[in-house]
């Protein structure tokens, strides 16, 4: 208890300890996308910035692409229980000012460790991908095709096999291409495209 | 409105320091006298650093760091209850769920590692040891306690008969005898009626030691003496999780009753008596002291009713309360529920703190059950708010148990863990 005591003592003279810089920007009178995306940090990390392997982050994505992904988890075209419901909740709540929200988030790029042998194999092997997301990864909006650069290896990877099973949003005509390349790539390269598109800035 | 008397927070204040000294801890709850730390401008003080507690002071100072948060928690380190369930069958360490506060401090948090003894509504005053706070908003997320009196034997015995339902010594103690049991013995769960902590808690218990005991102790059962009338949550995906346990020997309807800690045995209010070498006695469960003494309950003196909104206490002024101490709002009493309760109450006890308005904002609950060393499944719900009510808009389980979704179970225990307290 001395600990605490002395603590105590010092407590009394403490000056209000500013915020992180990168928190600066939140408060109940920030823009309405703050509280209505504030749940989501529970899986996605503060502001979006996901610090995990499976947890997609949200933070600087494009809204056009946040939308479509809600409106695929809500209608259960891509069907995911642990997302279903809250598309649901995001519409209700209003997806624009949500999407807004993320979109304005500077990105912190996953820090997930990689295998940089993985990642020098999925360069050699990413060849026919920059035909679609580009030399950097970065995609092309006017084509709906997302940037995947700096995502968590586990999210990316999980997604190109769901891809390749066609289970993600089956029968969507802009996705008709990614399955059509993912069916021929052995699972194997799939993980090292996925380190490789993770460790890209 | 309804608040203690003066009498009755000087007795209350009393009798905890008696506890205090009893326990030899005396420097500074003797050193807590008056005013001790004299309110200069706008204060928020949490009492309890749960899910809800630490959640709702982070979360009160991102959005206004100009007001000042106190938190107040006896516990010098944060221990997660999900994921501990996987302590009994030695898959995790009591270690790597236990976490440190200084997160919060980062945040500007100041927090007193001492214990709330009562709470006068009237003069907005926390009572600590002799000493007191004063507040503009108290946001309270104090947990359960159990009601030890509804079994009989149970007052007597207390921690001769493991409850290992608040994660930390008596969940590593649990593991211990489960370890320690005989090939062949019986470990016998009581499960206590509906509402309590975690509501798939106890079933994700059962597949953890059927677990265990089928790999490690093959000649061991488990017997499952459940008060409720059928499993409680994810009823279908534990029924199929049970499959892989022919070690389970679940009975419905078998609310404990008695304890015999001499002859080592439970009987049931059907008079069936359960003879066990491992007991683990899960008490019914109400809010903790603190929200019962400060006369916060309902009529049934268990829960807390609050306004689905705010968080604010229907019977007094200024006090918000979260988490599983609360009833009324469609959500089970679960960790994810605790923390986005904590970021709602946060955001409007800062607006009402400021004379803002304050958003109405749904709650979320994910919550995953491991049913092996690898496998989970979960359940989801989502919400929304309908004239200032809480209902909710849909609830899914996922379509089974797998690995995947038990990386993903991991993934939602890091993050929301960072959400809480870094």
């Amino acid at each position: 208890m001395r600990v605490t005591c002395r603590w105590l003592v010092g407590f009394l003279g403490l000056a209000v300890a500013g915020l992180l810089p990168g928190h600066a920007a939140a408060g109940p009178l920030d823009p309405p996308g703050y509280q209505k995306a504030f749940s989501c940090s529970a899986c996605h990390g503060f502001a979006g910035n996901s610090k995990t392997d499976t947890t997609p982050i949200l933070a600087g994505m494009a809204p056009w692409y946040f939308k479509k992904a809600i409106a695929d988890y809500a209608s259960g075209k891509r069907p995911a229980a642990e997302m279903e419901p809250f598309a649901k909740m995001v519409d209700v709540l209003s997806v624009d000012d949500v999407a807004s929200y993320f979109a304005a988030q500077p990105r912190q790029p996953s820090a997930i460790t990689l295998d940089p042998a993985a990642v020098q194999r999925g360069r050699a092997a990413s060849t026919q991908c920059v035909v679609c997301h580009g030399p950097n990864g970065k995609g092309d909006a006017s084509k709906n095709i997302p940037d995947i650069t700096g995502q968590p290896p586990g999210y990316l990877q999980a997604q190109m096999l769901k891809f390749k099973a066609d289970t993600r949003s089956p029968g969507d005509p802009v996705l008709k291409a990614v399955k059509t390349l993912m069916a021929t790539i052995p699972d194997p390269s799939l993980a090292d495209l996925a380190a490789y598109y993770s460790s890209l800035r | 409105m309804s608040t203690v008397s003066r009498r009755q927070f000087l007795m209350a204040a009393g009798a905890a320091l008696g506890t205090a000294a009893l326990g030899g801890v005396t420097g500074c709850a003797t050193s807590m006298k008056g005013d001790f730390a004299p309110k200069t401008g706008k204060r928020v003080v949490v009492i309890g650093g749960g899910w809800g507690g630490a959640t709702a002071a982070k979360y009160a100072r991102l959005a206004d760091p100009s007001t000042e948060v106190i938190l107040l928690e006896p516990q010098k380190q944060f221990i997660s209850c999900p994921m501990s369930n996987l302590v009994l069958s030695g898959v995790r360490t009591l270690e790597s769920l236990t976490m440190s506060y200084d997160g919060l401090r980062g945040h500007g948090v100041k927090i007193f590692h001492e214990e709330a003894s009562a709470i006068d509504a009237a003069s907005r005053r926390v009572r600590v040891g002799e000493g007191y706070l004063e507040y503009d908003r108290l946001i309270l997320s104090p947990g359960i306690d159990f009601q030890w009196d509804q079994i009989e034997g149970l007052p007597q015995a207390k921690d001769a008969v493991l409850h290992a339902w608040k994660a930390g010594p008596q969940t590593v103690a649990l593991a211990l005898q489960i370890q320690s049991m005989a090939d062949g013995g019986v470990f016998v769960l009581t499960i206590p009626p509906a509402a309590y902590r975690c509501p798939p808690g106890p079933y994700e218990r059962i597949c953890q030691v059927a677990w265990y005991l089928k790999n490690k102790k093959p000649k061991s059962k488990i017997i499952v003496l459940d008060a409720n009338p059928n499993i409680v949550s994810k009823t279908a995906l534990f029924r199929a999780a049970w499959q892989a346990y022919p070690n389970i020997d679940y009975r419905a309807s078998s609310k404990v009753t008695k304890v015999d800690v001499g002859a080592r045995t439970v009987t049931t209010e059907l008079g069936d008596t359960v003879k066990y070498d491992v007991l683990n006695l899960i008490p019914p469960q109400r809010a903790a002291n603190i929200a019962v003494q400060a006369d916060l309950v309902g009529a049934d003196k268990r829960w807390c009713e609050v306004d689905h909104v705010t968080y604010e206490s229907v019977k007094a002024k200024n006090i918000h309360i979260i988490g599983d101490s609360t009833i009324g709002i469609p959500v089970p009493k679960s960790g994810t529920v605790a923390n986005a309760m904590g970021k709602i109450a946060a955001n409007a006890v800062v607006s009402l703190v400021n004379g803002r308005a304050v958003t109405p904002m749904p709650p979320i609950n994910t919550c995953y059950s491991w049913v092996n060393d690898r496998e989970a499944m979960a359940v989801i719900n989502s919400y929304r708010i309908d004239k200032n009510k809480v209902l909710q808009i849909e609830q899914k389980l996922t379509p089974g148990q797998s690995v995947a979704f038990g990386q993903n179970a991991l993934s939602w225990a890091q993050s929301i863990w960072a959400d809480v307290l870094a």
